[in-house]
Formats: C-alpha cells, sequence, structure tokens
C-alpha cells in the first residue's frame, strides 16, 4: 500500500537522457533539505521535496504565517539585446512596452496555433529581461523565443541560466516581516509583481513582490546557487519568531489550487488556448502576437471549453483525470483535484462545456466507479481574508 | 522517532496489521504506513457484509496528494466498519492500532494466518 501515487504531482513526464536513462536533476539545496527532514518526490524531471512534515501544516503555516520554498526547479531565461522588448511582445500575449522597469508581468508563450506552449512570468530589469519558465521547460522556451527571434529579425536573445540560480520563495502574511530583517531595501516599496536587485543578507539576488500561493510573498533569483544554502538556512531562523516551515511541493500544489492558479503540466496538456484556460485577462489584444490570428478566431466561434471550479458536496477527492458528468454522460475531466486543507472538502479544476459551467450548476465528478456530488463555483474557492476569518 | 509495532498483532508486509480475537480479525494499517503516509484526510470504507478475498482491496486511504489501496490481509466477510473514521479520518494517524482501526473481518479460512508475520518478522520490514 506505500507505493503510494502522488497522483497530482507526477504529470510530467521524465527527462529521458539519450542513452535512454532517466535523468533526474536535483536542487542544489537537495542535501540541506535531506539534513533537515524532506521527502521527496520526482516533479517534471527534478528531485524535489514534497513535504517536510506534513502537507496539511505546512499548507496552513502559508496561510496564517509564513513558509519558506526552494523552486528552483522552475527555469531562468535571461532575454537580452537592443530589441528583447519586441521580442518578448512577439512571443507572449503582452505587449512588453506597457511593463516598465523594475515591473513583472504574467504572461503566456502560445504556438502559432494559439495553443499555450508555457505560462510564465518576465521581470523587466534595466535593458534586459528575465524570464521564469515553468520546471523542464527552459530548453523548450529558449529555443522557441531564439527561432523566432530569428525568423523575425529581431535583434535579441534568449539564454537559458537556469542551472545558474536557486529561487527561492517566501509566501505569507508574515513573509515581509521575515525578509525585512536581512535588507535596507524597504519591501513596502517593492509593490504587487514590482522587482529589482536588492542585498539581502549580503547575498545580491533578484527579488520579485509573486508567487504562486495567493499570500503575500516573494521570491529571490540567487546566483550563483552556492550563495543559497546559508540564506536559506538565515530566513528560517530570521521567520522562527513568526512560525516559518519550509515548505514542499506538495502544499505548493494545494496552495494553488485553493486560489485557482493553473498549473502548466496539468491544465495545458493537450494543448489548451489562453482563452480555454481562463486567461483572457492576460491577453493584450492591441499588439501583434504570435497565435493572435488563432486566438480572434476561437473567440469569435465562441463555441469551446473552459476551464471550470468545482467544489464538492458529497465526501471524497476529485483527483486528475477523474471524469466529469451531468446526468451520467461524460463531460470533461478533472485537470487537477485535491483535498483543500483550508475548506476540509474536494476541489478540482477540469474543463467543460459552456452549457455546463454556469455558476451552481450541479455535476458528478466520478471518483472510483462512484459519483461525487460537485458545485460549479467562481475561484478562488479560499478567498482572500481567509485567514483572518480562521 | 522509532514506528510502534505491538507484539500481540499480526502484520503483513504491506503494512497491514490484524488482530485475532476468536473467530474475528480487527484490520488496520501499522504505525510505519500512517507516518509514511502522513495527513490522512479521506478513507473509504467498504460495506458491511462483502466477502473479501486475501489480496483483494479492502479499502482506500487518501492524504492530501496520495491514494493509497488496503488490501485484505486474509480472506473473510466485513461484519464491522469503523464509521468514525469518515468525519474523522486523521484518527488513523492519532491512534493507527486502537481508535484508528479499519474494518473487522469474520475469518473465512485460519490457515491463512500462519503466513502472517509476527511482530519481530514484521519489524525487519521497515
Amino acid at each position: 500500500m506505500l507505493d503510494k501515487c502522488f497522483v497530482e504531482i507526477l504529470n510530467y513526464s521524465n527527462c529521458i537522457h539519450p542513452q535512454g536513462k532517466i535523468m533526474v536533476k536535483r536542487s542544489p539545496l537537495y542535501d540541506l533539505q535531506k539534513k533537515i527532514g524532506a521527502r521527496f518526490t520526482e516533479f517534471a524531471g527534478f528531485e524535489m521535496p514534497i513535504l517536510y512534515t506534513s502537507i496539511k501544516d505546512e499548507h496552513l503555516a502559508v496561510r496564517k504565517l509564513v513558509g519558506l520554498f526552494d523552486v528552483s526547479h522552475m527555469s531562468n531565461v535571461w532575454i537580452t539585446g537592443e530589441d528583447a522588448e519586441k521580442l518578448i511582445s512577439l512571443v507572449t500575449v503582452e505587449d512588453a512596452s506597457r511593463i516598465e522597469d523594475k515591473k513583472s508581468q504574467y504572461t503566456a508563450i502560445l504556438r502559432d496555433d494559439g495553443t499555450v506552449i508555457d505560462d510564465t512570468i518576465f521581470m523587466h530589469l534595466g535593458d534586459k529581461y528575465m524570464m521564469i519558465p515553468n520546471a523542464g521547460m527552459d530548453e523548450t522556451v529558449t529555443k522557441w523565443i531564439n527561432k523566432k527571434a530569428k525568423e523575425n529579425n529581431i535583434c535579441a536573445t534568449a539564454k537559458n541560466v537556469s542551472e545558474d540560480y536557486v529561487i527561492l520563495a517566501i509566501q505569507g502574511p508574515k513573509s515581509r516581516d521575515t525578509l525585512q530583517k536581512f535588507t535596507k531595501t524597504d519591501l513596502k516599496t517593492v509593490g504587487f509583481f514590482g522587482c529589482q536587485y536588492a542585498n539581502i543578507a549580503g547575498v545580491n539576488c533578484i527579488i520579485s513582490h509573486t508567487g504562486y500561493t495567493g499570500e503575500l510573498g516573494f521570491e529571490l533569483q540567487i546566483t550563483p546557487p552556492e550563495k543559497a544554502e546559508d540564506l536559506f538556512y538565515k530566513i528560517l531562523d530570521a521567520g522562527k519568531e513568526f512560525g516559518i516551515k519550509p515548505i514542499g511541493l506538495g502544499a505548493r500544489d494545494t496552495l494553488r489550487l485553493e486560489k485557482g492558479f493553473i498549473l502548466a503540466g496539468n491544465e495545458f496538456k493537450g494543448g489548451r488556448t489562453p482563452l480555454e484556460a481562463l486567461m483572457s485577462w492576460t491577453i493584450n489584444w492591441d499588439h501583434e502576437f504570435i497565435g493572435k490570428d488563432a486566438l480572434l478566431k476561437q473567440k469569435e466561434h465562441g463555441d469551446y471549453e473552459r476551464l471550470t471550479s468545482l467544489e464538492c458536496i458529497d465526501k471524497g477527492i476529485p483527483r486528475h483525470g477523474c471524469e466529469i458528468q451531468k446526468d451520467g454522460k461524460k463531460i470533461g475531466k478533472v485537470t487537477s483535484g485535491t483535498l483543500s486543507p483550508c475548506l476540509n472538502k474536494g476541489i478540482a479544476m477540469g474543463y467543460a462545456h459552456p452549457d455546463f459551467r454556469e455558476k451552481d450548476s450541479i455535476l458528478d465528478v466520478i471518483v472510483r466507479d462512484k459519483p461525487i456530488k460537485a458545485k460549479v463555483v467562481k475561484p478562488p474557492f479560499v478567498p482572500k481574508d481567509w485567514a483572518q476569518q480562521h | 522517532m522509532a514506528d510502534e509495532v505491538r507484539n500481540d498483532l499480526k502484520y503483513t508486509d504491506t503494512h497491514e496489521w490484524l488482530k485475532l480475537t476468536g473467530n474475528a480479525a480487527k484490520v488496520g494499517i501499522t504505525d510505519h504506513a500512517q507516518s509514511e503516509l502522513t495527513d490522512i484526510v479521506f478513507v473509504e470504507l467498504p460495506d458491511v457484509g462483502k466477502e473479501v478475498t486475501k489480496g483483494d482491496e479492502l479499502c482506500v486511504v487518501e492524504s492530501v496528494k496520495s491514494v493509497s489501496e488496503i488490501y485484505a490481509p486474509i480472506s473473510g466477510k466485513i461484519v464491522k466498519i469503523n464509521n468514525k473514521l469518515e468525519d474523522t479520518p486523521e484518527t488513523v494517524n492519532e491512534s493507527p492500532y486502537d481508535d484508528g482501526w479499519l474494518v473487522e473481518l469474520e475469518i473465512k479460512d485460519k490457515t491463512e494466518i500462519d503466513n502472517l508475520l509476527d511482530a519481530e518478522s514484521y519489524k525487519k520490514t521497515i
């Protein structure tokens, strides 16, 4: 029975080495994490902590206090050159000229047919941009961007520097108080989605007011990686008075799902457009970008499945791949599902046709051949003020 | 902290325990199993009266991120289920050998018990 399937986390395919061997990468902080009790899982070709003590406790620590994540499995790509802004505007749904210096933006990179290659954040740092594609997407995204630069005679290049960086995320209501102890930069001046170079406890890094938890939080890009270990310990120490915990990917996934944030490997699998994935809000229609024509056509046609959020009424936990039914007829599949540690209820996302996804509609999720009643809700599942109420 | 293994129980190498009383056997998962699974948040129990064969799926235990099948350590008829786990599945973590039991079986074939592990043998597997 201990051949547990970490159902949600392991949907990515392994990195296959040219000789056919499975190549698993590790974070530069692997030894440290092992020492402080992490249990590991494989995710997108990386062996990363899934939990330290308990997903539930780690989840609630981030909602109510503060947590420290190593998210070095995420990628780092520099976009440089005189036309860097032009290149980003072409390969993402964002018009990069709108994004001021020291600001970052969440966006999507599309294929010509409008389907999502990856969702990513890019940070505007002076005359260059750093992009943070998903884990295992570094090569794909870098090659794609360079190919498009060449095809369109744009004077800019993408460079994969993922292995040069450790990425730490400090998330939770006490994240700012924890980090402020280490820096002269007034962190209140780093606004939502702000980003800048900063010195944190003597380590030069890029700090951004971003995250994947829906809580107040910051992310640090640290290079060279050797500098991160000491900082990891220092942050844990400084956060002690607030109840800080190291957090694994298990809680990272439940935290994001409670907020209705999509996970590339789950929600884009099989080729979904940003319109289907409810990312329309990220699209800047007033500029030309790859995939725009396809999206305009889809928008005009209107008849396409959309990401739908379900909150279970019956007991039971929907998991990735579970069928969604209406009156016994299959209408979709769960792309992400879990027990919500805050609500203590099953929650899920999946794609459904507009006919079935009106708010408060009742659908069934089939868990081990049994229908579990669930209600269509508008994300987030867990509201912003949840921690104050509980 | 070492996982508790009780001397008065029988075990399987898939981390179930059995407590034998006459013709009945209470079944649960071991302390080692609950600590590996961490937060148990849902237990799906079978119906009373169901007949199971050794090795069949007996019930399902879910943590936040994992789904684990619990297998019937011996054949028999389910005579009782621990209904309390529907509302408090965390009892399996808190009290794996007592309040966190899963089902009670009426033993069909007593010779199957000979194949189960005693406490000493089980300790060697964990």
